[in-house]
């Protein structure tokens, strides 16, 4: 595709004064080619834009539609000065214009050519200064930066003058003279006569993407000489010249489902590199210029697995000098949730297309060898045996049922349940782990528990997938044990409200093991994770997270399941809920508040502002 | 109402006040030429660039109309009374006529004719508890202290940190959106002598340092997983009027000029922080990107990996925080209490 003619810059600017002359010249505009043998045509829009909002037709500049110098046709008076100062509300008043650029003469004077650059002038509210007043920076340069952007793999030409129009109009006997300065061998080529810049062959920007140039002026007045010296920057654009190529000839990467079988899972990533840049801004155009595409005529398996593709700027360095280039990353990825008896096993090709490249080399193909290996739902040979204390209390946590590999597994659902037991002793239940992956034994009646006549209680434990229906069993042998203890009275239900170690540990509680409660003795030391506090079992409260046993009561564990107020120094969990840090000793009435503070000393109560003080 | 512009002197700035566009859309409402020509503008500009439009006869009739009403140059004020409206018409006519394209865009504010030494003196109550003399002092700390003294101040604050600490779940570290409006709450509704105390205290150690770039609780309202393309942030945000409005005033007021002794536009240091303050809490939220003392580095989160040919143009948008002498000036004079001396 061609691009046709382009500007170098984006933007000109030039400072017009009251009662300059019809014919002061101000600025000149210069076009690069595509293709040899284009003629530059330069057109204005016939609207002045004021104040952005506001514009006014053009009387005053006009534009040499050849050369591109751009100068006063009418003499701005201070009548035309107030007139364009409307609406400029800032104390420096701007107008902009469009100029526009052909490769034909212009045939209808529009405003709607692609090609566009835009000018600024300032309207400085005097007439133009004496040419002793200007500092030799003012004389020399705009206060624009002198950079510019010039495409790879065009016709080389010239696009830029250091002279100022406008001040070699102004200004003719001062003596300014140019120079830039470069190191050898850049493409830049500078002609005194002219002080036009020109780039003398093709860039490419694969070899280098940015020259440093630094312009020099020279004014001499007299006796006095001033020198002054700028950056000058030259961009080299980019277009899409490179195929897409494979870093270490790597083309192919291992699939394999197992225990992972989610949707959205990524099986295995391939890298496809460029040495040509691809912008993430705008991401989606980028995304449909450089495609992968799954090489299938199955059906299954466009449904069930998709490509992503994500790329990111890489740098490598051809000559020394630092381009940017990407690297395309495409992941295979479930489009959804496999079976645990899916067995298969397959090569699957993904096609890569550099849409832009024009050359026979813009696609690649990536080879995935995916293998889908199914998984037994079966539990460990041994039969489970748990031992109660008779003197456990509801919501007591017992131990945890779990298949094989059941902490691996992602994307399958198991259900556990106990099937009904030999005799009436109805004591413990199962509730279903976090992600499904395990079940959590716990004790429902513990009324069942102080029954003599319950010695060992057996049950039968289904795991079963959802998906497939495909189960499996074993037995479970609760054991019951221990003397029954003389029950406290005017104990709370909860561990959680004791405050000190000696009513802790004389008290039970929902959810003790034991019959009695445990008491944490925390560090001590400031608003720690490591506070002191009492519960019915270290091993699981305060641990955290609000497990699914403990969520069945608020008194079981408020440390680690409360949504209420935390008076004291405090951090909370994970949504809001529970005590993730505390200070000193933290108890809760359930359903109620939650403290934490140090017994010993009454300190005064950290609250959010204090928290955050370093 | 475009007559002639007032003759100079007539405004210490050079500018006419000019009405606020929810009045200025009441007055045209009023006059049945003017409604019906604002309509037949909105729906012009409704979806198509400025070029297509004015080839429209019946648009470009009603551009000229509309040029002698006061929405034509209606602007709107800072945490006014219905400032999201004000700026929805502002933007209702500007939309089409700016490019969308343009780098800088007109600010929709109203010029900020404050200086900084109103601040200075109202922040003297202060001074009593917060010994400038003191090197060892702790501005950032100081400045805490007095937000803390003041109930709103204090009320505001706690209720940004706690919105913005709070974690929602293990994956979702705290509801940024919430937290953003939180902030916007609290540099909308209290004074700018607490708040730019917090922002912009001036720091000898790191400690301080490190809880001035905490001021904002940039983990939650600053730092993202990934950091965006600048120029993507850009188009983010001009995709929302508020964000759009508050990016042109910070460019208006913070862009650095060769013009004037201390490279802010009209010497104003006052104009350039309370723009900077606009942005927190919006996409393009800008904070200290570290807590070193020496050197002040300010950035929004983003970067201008992967611009493609559009690298010079972000890296340009980019310094504008992030090397920009007007903004790290007028910070640095706020945190040293010097404010530029102009002659009346």
């Amino acid at each position: 595709a061609s691009f046709g003619l382009y500007f170098p810059r984006k933007e000109y600017s030039e400072n017009v004064y009251i009662d300059q002359p019809a014919g002061t010249p101000l600025l000149r505009i210069h076009a690069l080619r595509d293709a040899h043998g284009e003629v530059a045509h330069f057109h204005l829009c016939q609207n002045l834009i004021i104040s952005r909002a506001r514009s006014h037709e053009n009387h005053w500049f006009q534009i040499r539609e050849k050369t591109g110098l751009l100068y006063l046709s009418k003499s701005l008076d201070r009548e035309d000065f107030n007139v364009l100062s409307v609406g400029n509300w800032m104390p420096l008043s701007k107008v902009m214009l469009y100029v526009f650029l052909s490769s034909h003469p212009f045939q209808e004077k529009e405003c709607d050519s692609a090609t566009r650059t835009t000018v600024f002038l300032s309207l400085i509210n005097a007439t133009a200064p004496a040419c002793s007043s200007l500092t030799a920076r003012q004389l020399c340069f705009t206060e624009m930066d002198l950079s510019f952007h010039i495409k790879e793999n065009k016709p080389p030409g010239t696009f830029h003058q250091l002279q100022l129009p406008s001040v070699h109009h102004l200004c003719q006997n001062l003596s300014i003279s140019y120079k830039l300065l470069a190191a050898e061998g850049m493409p830049f080529r500078y002609n005194e006569n002219t002080t036009g810049v020109s780039v003398t062959q093709r860039l490419d920007r694969e070899e280098r993407e940015r020259y440093e140039l630094i312009a020099k002026c020279t004014v001499r007045e007299g006796f006095r000489e001033m020198q002054v010296e700028v950056p000058f920057l030259v961009n080299v654009l980019d277009e899409d010249d490179s195929p897409p190529f494979l870093p270490n000839g790597t083309d192919t990467a291992d699939a394999v489902v197992e225990f992972n079988r989610k949707e959205g899972t990524v099986l295995a990533t391939l890298t496809v590199c460029d040495a040509d840049t691809t912008p993430i801004y705008p991401l989606e155009s980028s995304r449909k210029k450089y495609t992968g595409t799954i090489i299938t005529d199955d059906p299954w398996i466009n449904e069930t697995f998709r490509v992503e593709h994500i790329f990111d700027e890489i740098h490598f360095s051809p000559n020394g000098s630092q381009v940017r280039g990407t690297q395309h990353e495409y992941k295979l990825v479930l489009n959804k949730s496999i079976s645990v008896t899916e067995h298969r096993s397959f090569q699957l090709d993904v096609l890569v297309n550099d849409t832009e490249f024009h050359g026979p080399e813009r696609s690649v193909v990536l080879h995935f060898n995916v293998s889908i290996l199914p998984v037994s739902i079966q539990f460990p040979n041994t039969t489970y045996q748990f031992t109660v204390n008779r003197n456990a209390e509801r919501f007591a946590q017992i131990g945890k049922i779990c298949i094989e590999n059941c902490m691996k597994f992602r994307g399958v659902n198991i259900t556990y349940k106990l099937l009904s037991p030999n005799v009436s002793c109805y004591a413990v239940s199962i509730l279903q782990g976090r992600e499904d992956k395990y079940g959590s034994l716990y004790v429902n009646d513990s009324s069942v528990l102080r029954r003599l006549e319950c010695k060992e209680i057996q049950y039968t434990i289904q795991a079963t997938d959802k998906q497939s229906r495909k189960h499996t069993k074993t037995l479970l042998t609760i054991v019951l044990e221990g003397t029954l203890l003389k029950k406290e009275e005017d104990c709370p239900d909860s561990c959680a409200v004791s405050k000190h170690y000696a009513e802790c540990e004389e008290c039970g509680g929902l959810g003790v093991l034991t019959g009695r409660c445990q008491w944490r003795q925390g560090s001590g030391k400031g608003i720690t994770t490591n506070y002191s506090t009492c519960t019915p079992s270290i091993k699981t409260c305060p641990d955290g997270t609000c497990d699914v046993v403990e969520s069945k009561d608020p008194a079981v564990c408020p440390q680690d399941c409360t949504s209420g107020n935390i008076i004291g120094g405090h951090g909370k969990g994970i949504g809001n809920l529970g005590i993730k840090s505390g200070h000193g000793i933290c108890y809760c009435f359930p359903r109620q508040n939650c403290y934490c503070e140090k017994d010993d000393i009454k300190e005064q109560l950290c609250d959010e502002v204090c928290k955050t003080v370093i | 109402l475009a007559g002639p512009p007032s003759p100079p002197g007539q405004d210490p700035q050079g500018w006419r006040a000019p009405v606020d566009c929810v009045r200025a859309n009441e007055l045209c409402a009023a006059e049945s030429s003017c409604s019906s020509r604002y309509r037949t503008l909105r729906q012009c500009l409704a979806g198509r660039d400025r070029n297509t439009m004015l080839a429209n006869k019946e648009c470009q009739a009603a551009l000229e109309v509309l040029q002698e009403s006061p929405l034509y140059d209606c602007r709107c004020k800072r945490g006014m009374k219905k400032e999201l409206q004000c700026l929805q018409i502002y933007w209702s006519i500007h939309l089409g006529l700016t490019e969308g394209e343009e780098f800088y865009e007109a600010s929709p504010y109203e010029p900020v004719t404050s200086r900084l030494s109103d601040i200075f003196r109202l922040a003297s109550i202060f001074s009593g508890m917060d010994p400038a003399t003191n090197s060892k002092s702790n501005h950032c700390l100081d400045a805490a202290k007095a937000c803390n003294l003041n109930d709103n101040c204090k009320r505001l604050r706690s209720g940004y940190i706690s919105t913005c600490s709070r974690e929602i779940s293990a994956t979702e570290h705290c509801s940024r959106r919430k937290c953003h409006k939180a902030l916007r709450q609290f540099f909308d509704r209290v004074p700018s002598e607490y708040t730019y105390r917090l922002l912009f205290c001036s720091c000898k150690d790191q400690a301080c340092a490190e809880r001035r770039r905490q001021t904002i609780v940039p983990s939650c309202s600053y730092e993202d997983k990934d950091k965006p393309n600048c120029l993507d942030l850009r188009n983010v945000c001009r995709a929302d009027h508020l964000c759009r409005s508050r990016l042109a005033d910070f460019h208006a007021n913070c862009q650095a000029s060769f013009q004037s002794l201390t490279s802010c536009p009209g010497d104003n240091y006052q104009a350039c922080l309370g723009s900077y303050a606009g942005l927190i809490g919006f996409d393009m939220t800008p904070n200290y990107v570290d807590a070193s003392t020496t050197s002040i580095t300010i950035s929004p989160w983003c970067s201008c990996k992967g611009s493609g040919n559009l690298e010079e143009e972000c890296e340009k948008f980019l310094r504008d925080f992030t090397e920009n002498p007007c903004l790290r000036n007028a910070i640095q004079a706020f945190g040293n209490g010097t404010d530029v001396n102009l002659s009346p």
